[in-house]
């Protein structure tokens, strides 16, 4: 599954859904709200249908470069406080090397390429988190 | 013609969301920039350098593609063509 979403990330599900008989491993990645300096909440804004397309390019990528069975990549918009998910990959394998692998690479690729921002709020001040160029972004991008 | 603007993050706190703006047949994307940097008035700087050109972070796209600088003045925009303008990802 790729996708957006308003509502909680249910990883356990999440997982559940992903299994199938040829993996021996599920690797996920759980990016969570920090409480940075006092921050309070954070919001997510997304420019969801580049968002997308950007998430199915790093999906197909990574199937293509590693030995792997499947990519589940789903991140979380709106208002979030500390503690909650902001974003949740689960990468399906034979065996676990690959599949550790394969999930770093993504979040390294979806860091620098998934039109997504993030707003941190403290009690007396607000912050838009500094990110980055897009450089890499998929050839289908332009 | 209507070239739809959709500005995010911060450049959207100073641009607005969503802007419909009506440009002349033929229009350049930088006729674009032009119409942005003076709706940015004094917050213009988070956007422009003092010249008046983009800043080397900012990320244009026109319908979903990536533009390039080199382009700005080139690029013919049509009919209905959606330009999205936003600073650096920031997502996982």
């Amino acid at each position: 599954m790729i996708g957006i979403t308003g509502n909680v990330i249910d990883a356990g599900a999440m997982i559940e859904a992903a299994k199938r008989p040829g993996m021996g491993a599920l690797v996920t990645f759980c990016g969570v709200v920090r409480d940075d300096g006092g921050i309070e909440r954070m919001e997510l804004e997304v420019y969801e249908e580049v968002a997308v397309r950007e998430l199915e390019a790093i999906r197909d990528e990574t199937m293509r470069e590693y030995p792997i069975e499947s990519v589940d990549i789903v991140h979380r918009i709106g208002s979030l406080c500390v503690g909650d998910t902001i974003l949740l990959i689960i990468v399906g394998a034979g065996h676990r090397k690959e599949a550790f692998a394969a999930c770093e690479y993504i979040i390294d690729r979806l860091k620098q390429t998934v039109p997504i921002w993030k707003k941190e709020f403290c009690r007396d001040d607000e912050r838009w988190v500094p990110g980055e160029s897009m450089d890499r972004m998929s050839s289908r991008s332009g | 013609m209507i070239v739809r603007v959709r500005a995010f993050a911060r450049f959207r706190e100073i641009l607005g969301g969503d802007l419909a703006l009506e440009l002349p047949d033929g229009a350049v994307m930088a006729a674009v920039l032009a119409v942005l940097r003076d709706r940015a008035g004094g917050e213009s700087d988070a956007i422009f350098d003092e010249t008046g050109a983009f800043r080397s972070h900012v990320i244009l796209m026109r319908n979903g593609k990536r533009v390039k600088r080199d382009d700005l003045y080139t690029l013919v925009l049509a009919d209905g063509d959606e330009v999205a303008i936003f600073p650096p990802v920031a997502g996982g």
